[in-house]
């Protein structure tokens, strides 16, 4: 795989620096409010964790127009007395470059491989440009299990609101636990750990034109880490707080990439999958503790409107991979009302396992199937919030736990369906 | 008559050939297309699950094997009928060979404008369904009607029949449509868009903030 081209003065300041230890990527488009919080973070986590490791910070930017190259060129720590700093302190080098390729966090990523390939970094981290809740002790928290215990790959953890990162707790956690056979909670977290081999490693893939350029970057670092038996392991980072994502994301392009991401790295890794017969707790690290999570709107008619109006106009689509089963089950669905609405985790894992049986066998257009699992997803998320409307934090987890269970006990489903349409 | 049989043989031995030869170079392609994994791309490309939809029920290798053992066939015949050297006939078969292309590239431009209009469709259906817009199917069989439209228009342009007549038909149905359609929702949805603007500019949608990765 050829590298990619990194800008004269970008080439230049890597030569200044030569190597380092420690690499810090952070992908950024348009994060002028955000951003000056984050780099000040690293900066501190680097001072405060690392003050004998050369580091280096590296702002992978996207085209940003808002002002944010100022806010990072300007965000320095003044005062490291106020943060309970004496012993002596090294600078850290920050390099701001623009990526290459097609816009998106993968093609930010690669830029930042890239640069760690070169400068022979120990270990890395990237985090994401739109935190709020970010600390100097993330950065401890991602690169100390990298140097000092051999780790290769730290996924986060976090306490999130129960119906914050519905994708990952309906989707892709349970499915990566169910397939590769380790319990990593938050696969799609954004923000990890890995070591320089693990970067070295990721650049010898030629997956920069797909959607892992996008939205699939997450899913597909974790699974690739996982599936190629590199040491991983998790960190506890507290809140994951952030500012809001644009509205006008498109739910249905986001459901796409990263779904699409997992459904492709199935056909990448299907021996591994099939073999692993149960899944295995990952390591944690870190203090856990309680946090104070912000409230999040539901507006439950709408989204069970969605649902109806998807079984709807899409069932002939989905007839075609989903069994008389489920499609039964669908119908009767979309006639109940709102208190009695629901989809239970067995109907759920095997819809998804039949989209991923469908992706593998290319029944229909990829991109028309896995956009026809938005109602679905939706009408999923919809029954989970009536479910846990009332349920603490715990009880949540309780119920994410059983999902997964379910859908580990349904691979043999999901096998038989794979085999039975490949 | 005495003349004419030596060239009646000829043509008759000729056509015979070429049915051999047609059958000949069937099968042997089939067995190269099947080789190669022709039927396994084409699936792939979901141009199988077209076909199957417009009723073909054959694989990409025996449609194409078929097709190349017809053409030699249809190439011998012709020759035939040159080798009985009767001018009508011949000046007929001129006209047919020279219609030939135009009747091959208009049904290209159906079979292309058929797979483009139910990928169209399918995609205006589920954009319109995630979107939560109510009249979805409308939405999904109007794209897939007009793409259709569009490309039998074309063939029909390419076949010389109607030519301008078919051209201005079609804009006139298409504009027509689109005309009804902007005074249909003008008049009718006046009160759900003055409805929709006020929620939008002063009271705010009632969104969810739902985080989904």
């Amino acid at each position: 795989m050829n590298g990619i081209a990194l800008r004269e003065e970008v080439q230049d300041r890597i030569q200044d620096i030569r190597e380092a230890d420690i690499l810090v990527g952070i992908p950024i488009y348009n994060n002028a409010r955000t951003i000056g919080h984050v780099v000040k973070a690293v900066q501190v986590g680097f001072a405060k964790y690392f003050p004998d490791k050369k580091c280096v910070l590296v702002n992978s930017d996207g085209g940003s127009t808002d002002g944010t190259m100022e806010v990072i060129h300007n965000a320095t720590i003044e005062d490291f007395q106020s943060i309970l700093l004496h012993h002596r302190v090294r600078p850290a080098f920050k390099i701001t470059t623009p990526y290459h390729g097609i816009p998106g966090k993968g093609s930010a990523f690669r830029t930042i491989f890239e640069i760690a390939d070169i400068l022979n970094v120990k270990a890395c981290a990237v985090v994401d440009s739109d935190l709020r809740s970010i600390t100097p002790e993330w950065i401890e928290l991602l690169i100390k299990p990298v140097i000092e215990g051999g780790y290769d790959y730290v996924a986060p953890l976090y306490h999130r609101h129960k119906y914050d990162g519905t994708i990952t707790n309906s989707i892709v956690y349970p499915l990566t636990r169910a397939l590769y056979g380790k319990r990593v909670r938050q696969p799609i977290g954004g923000d990890f750990g890995f070591s320089g081999n693990l970067a070295k490693f990721y650049l010898t893939k030629d997956v920069w034109e797909t959607d892992v350029a996008k939205y699939g970057i997450d899913i597909w670092m974790t699974t690739t880490a996982i599936a190629n038996n590199f040491k991983v392991c998790q960190s506890f980072l507290g809140a994951k707080i952030h500012d809001p994502k644009d509205p006008g994301a498109d739910l249905s392009a986001m459901l796409y990439q990263v779904v699409g991401a997992a459904f492709d790295l199935m056909d990448a890794y299907s021996d591994n999958w099939k073999t692993a017969a149960h899944s295995e707790p990952t390591q944690t690290f870190g203090f856990q503790y309680a946090v104070g999570l912000e409230p999040i709107a539901v507006n439950l008619d709408r989204m069970i409107d969605k649902f109806r109006l998807g079984v709807k106009e899409l069932r002939d689509l989905w007839s075609v991979f989903l069994g008389n089963g489920i499609m039964d089950f669908l119908f009767n669905a979309e006639k109940l009302p709102k208190e009695e609405f629901h989809i239970p985790d067995e109907i759920w894992a095997e819809v998804i396992y039949c989209f991923a049986s469908a992706a593998h066998k290319n029944l229909i257009n990829k991109e028309h199937l896995l956009k026809s699992l938005t109602p679905l997803y939706i009408g999923r998320t919809a029954s989970f919030v009536i479910e846990t409307w009332d349920a603490a934090a715990e009880e949540v987890e309780a119920k994410i736990e059983n999902l997964c269970r379910v859908f580990e006990e349904k691979k043999k489903f999901l096998i038989e369906k794979w085999d039975e349409w490949g | 008559m005495l003349k004419f049989l030596p060239d009646l043989l000829t043509s008759l031995l000729l056509l015979i050939i070429g049915i051999f030869i047609g059958l000949v170079l069937k099968k042997v392609f089939l067995r190269i297309f099947r080789a190669i994994g022709l039927d396994r791309v084409s699936e792939r490309s979901g141009l199988i699950e077209v076909m199957r939809k417009g009723g073909i029920g054959d694989s990409a290798s025996a449609l194409l094997s078929k097709a190349i053992g017809w053409i030699t066939i249809m190439i011998f015949a012709i020759i035939s009928v040159r080798a009985l050297g009767t001018p009508t006939i011949e000046r007929l078969f001129e006209r047919f060979l020279l219609y030939l292309p135009h009747a091959f590239v208009a049904a290209m431009i159906l079979l292309f404008g058929y797979i483009l209009s139910n990928f169209f469709g399918r995609a205006a259906l589920i954009a319109s369904v995630n979107a939560g817009i109510k009249v979805s199917g409308l939405i999904g069989k109007l794209v897939k009607f007009t793409v259709f439209m569009l490309a039998a228009t074309m063939a029909l342009e390419q076949l010389g029949i109607g030519r301008e007549t078919v051209i201005i038909a079609f804009a006139i149905i298409f504009g027509g449509i689109v005309f009804a359609l902007s005074l249909a929702f003008g008049l009718g949805g006046k009160d759900m868009a003055k409805g929709y603007m006020e929620k939008k500019l002063f009271k705010g949608d009632e969104k969810d903030d739902i985080e989904h990765l």
